[in-house]
């Protein structure tokens, strides 16, 4: 005689669902937050263009030209980052880890001071140098902690954190040094950009981002099982038949990827990849095949939200969207720590 | 479903200056129960990792089922070896069956899910070892001996017909202790299970273990010194059945203990003698009373 337990699972039918309503409700938030600024905007005018002779259509121009890139950029920025958050922590097996743990930061960060600094004005395919420094300034850090970490002999998650945590300590003193001797509105621009920032972009590039980063997050999905087995540790992992080195290497390499696109497109954003994988978490549980989809999407929510707070709060200024992500992250993510806690026992 | 370890010559060092295994040679048989056990730092842990494929030998072959640990992918050794380590870290809070499930990784779906046939493993797995109870609950609120019960479970739906446990008693009091070498027995028993694990407790091995592999460790290696262990190369391991492995000469041999033997039906047990035992040397030194019988 068996004895019938309850044990709930996550189905692929449940998970399904789930994203489909996350993803509705990313869809609606997007569509309110296009709708919200200093300047209103009706729909009716937006789509009625056509029938009008006149040679400008306002509302055209706001809500296509400056808002809908503006909240697709901020999808695309807030989904990546969340994501690649969710596979730095299980990587890592560290729940501070970020996507900028590993040197990301500094090195985009000092991608960028060198071309503010040294006013090349030149163009990569529609793309500013800042971004294509930044771009390159990430990843080079990345396998620079990644080779530096190597070094310590066998995968090692403390010789890995060690290592970021030197490099970026070293390329910030570059940063400060590098402002420090240089001119006033350089240094301006480049903490302006530090700060993360939303600008408007052109659609092509817009497209690319979200490609790449719906690619790597499938990617990210379709090794999800793998990272489970990988949060026991290496060894555990290898005995239940998980190929560590390949999960390893792929799900650093994309992650790394997504956050460097990121991060070349809107500047350092904090704390969309620390609080979001884990409200997400505290909420649904720590099984990744459901917080990676759905971290990524509840990160694109909001990092919308955010950015559209950072857009009227002190309209007609604007606030970098980092200093929003951060004043309303904090007192959100407490909420969620005090009241779940009790259901995880590693926060013990 | 065999599970047949062959050791050959096998020789391992973290170091050049330090052997800590040289040349061990033994073979565990399909359905054998073998205790691995010997003074700290003699290579208990070692040998396990080598058995699992986790460091690679030095010199000397170890076989699992006729065919060369290093020559099975890490999927295809999975299915043969399980095993149960000792540091357990817990993170994120996965609950009791998120975990046993992960057992299954290997055989999931197309889509990363696990089949019905896999949940049905996880669940058996976790009936047997009693903590089907615990099912829903995160691995993290569990006692030690629960789960440690969990952890076995996760090898045992790894469903493969060997598995090495590292002292999966250390930290549990008697009870928990007593019931982990029953689930492990039993695993033997009904399943046919070959089960090696590496113990500080000679009594439990003496109980439930059918052959025993006492390690004496480097220490002894090195007294000798260079190349003149090629001489007493065999002579620092001794493996056997349980009852011939374990006598006090042995024992105070190996572990440099004085050890009061006694006799319950057929099986000796040891009761360690310290510094300031009760009149230890009067025991001690009397002869085995293990052989007066």
């Amino acid at each position: 005689m068996r004895i019938e337990v309850m044990i709930e699972l996550l189905t692929p039918r449940k998970l399904v669902v789930r994203i489909i309503l996350a993803a509705g409700a990313l869809a609606v938030v997007m569509f309110i937050c296009s709708l919200v600024g200093t300047e209103s905007v009706s729909l009716k005018a937006v789509f009625g263009a056509a029938d009008e002779e006149a040679p400008v259509n306002p509302d055209y121009e706001i809500f296509v030209r400056v808002r809908l890139p503006r909240i697709i950029l901020a999808t695309i920025v807030g989904g990546a980052l969340a994501c690649s958050g969710v596979v730095f922590q299980a990587l890592l097996r560290n729940p501070l880890a970020d996507p900028y743990i590993l040197g990301i930061s500094s090195g985009c960060g000092l991608g960028a001071t060198i071309v503010v600094i040294s006013g090349l004005n030149w163009t990569l395919w529609g793309r500013s140098p800042i971004a294509v420094f930044a771009f390159a300034g990430a990843l080079g850090t990345v396998w620079l902690v990644w080779f530096v970490g190597r070094l310590t002999g066998k995968f090692h998650v403390t010789g890995l954190l060690l290592a970021g945590v030197v490099i970026n300590a070293f390329f910030s003193a570059v940063i400060m040094f590098l402002t420090s001797i240089a001119k006033a509105e350089h240094v301006y621009a480049t903490i302006f950009w530090l700060m993360g920032n939303m600008t408007e972009e052109d659609f092509l590039t817009l497209w690319l981002g979200a490609g790449f980063v719906v690619g790597g997050t499938t990617v990210l999905f379709y090794i999800s099982p793998q990272l489970n087995a990988l949060s026991f540790g290496e060894e555990d992992a290898k005995s239940m038949g998980i190929n560590t080195a390949r999960t390893r290497t792929i799900a650093f390499g994309v992650a790394a990827a997504i956050t460097a696109i990121a991060v070349s497109l809107s500047g350092l954003i904090g704390f969309v990849g620390l609080v979001i994988p884990h409200g997400v978490r505290l909420v649904f549980g720590p099984d990744h095949r459901q917080l990676l989809p759905l971290s990524g999407i509840v990160g694109a929510i909001f990092l919308v939200v955010a950015d559209t707070v950072a857009r009227i709060i002190v309209a007609p200024a604007q606030l970098p969207v980092g200093v929003v992500t951060a004043i309303v992250g904090g007192p959100f993510f407490l909420v969620l720590l005090v009241k779940y806690s009790r259901k995880v026992s590693w926060l013990k | 479903m065999s599970g047949i370890i062959e050791v050959e010559n096998l020789s391992f060092s973290y170091t050049p200056q330090s052997i800590i295994l040289k040349d061990v040679s033994f073979e565990v048989m399909p359905g054998t129960f073998l205790a691995i056990a010997g003074p700290n730092g003699a290579g208990k842990s070692t040998l396990l990792n080598l058995l699992c494929g986790s460091l690679v030998p030095k010199s000397g072959t170890i076989k699992i089922d006729a065919a060369p640990v290093e020559s099975y992918s890490t999927e295809a050794l999975a299915g043969k070896v399980a095993v149960v380590r000792q540091e357990f870290v817990p993170v994120f809070g996965f609950t009791v069956i998120e975990m046993v499930l992960m057992a299954r990784t290997l055989y999931y779906g197309p889509m990363g899910f696990e089949r019905k046939a896999d949940k049905e493993i996880a669940v058996e797995a976790l009936e047997m070892t009693d903590t089907i109870q615990f099912a829903s609950r995160p691995l993290g609120n569990l006692s030690g001996g629960e789960r440690q019960r969990v952890f076995i479970a996760r090898a045992l739906a790894q469903d493969t017909a060997i598995l090495l446990l590292d002292e999966p008693t250390s930290f549990l009091d008697l009870k928990h202790q007593v019931g982990i070498y029953d689930l492990l027995k039993t695993a033997q028993v009904e399943r046919g299970k070959t089960i090696v694990t590496v113990t500080h407790d000679i009594n439990l091995a003496a109980q439930y273990c059918d052959e025993t592999l006492l390690l004496e460790g480097p220490a002894s290696c090195l007294s000798i010194g260079g190349l003149q262990n090629e001489s007493r190369a065999h002579s620092n391991y001794h493996i056997g059945k349980t009852k011939d492995v374990f006598s006090t000469e042995q024992i105070e041999k190996v572990f440099g203990v004085r050890t009061f033997a006694g006799r319950i039906g057929q099986e000796k047990f040891f009761i360690p003698l310290g510094k300031f035992a009760k009149d230890s040397r009067q025991i001690a030194n009397k002869p085995d009373s293990s052989q007066q019988k």
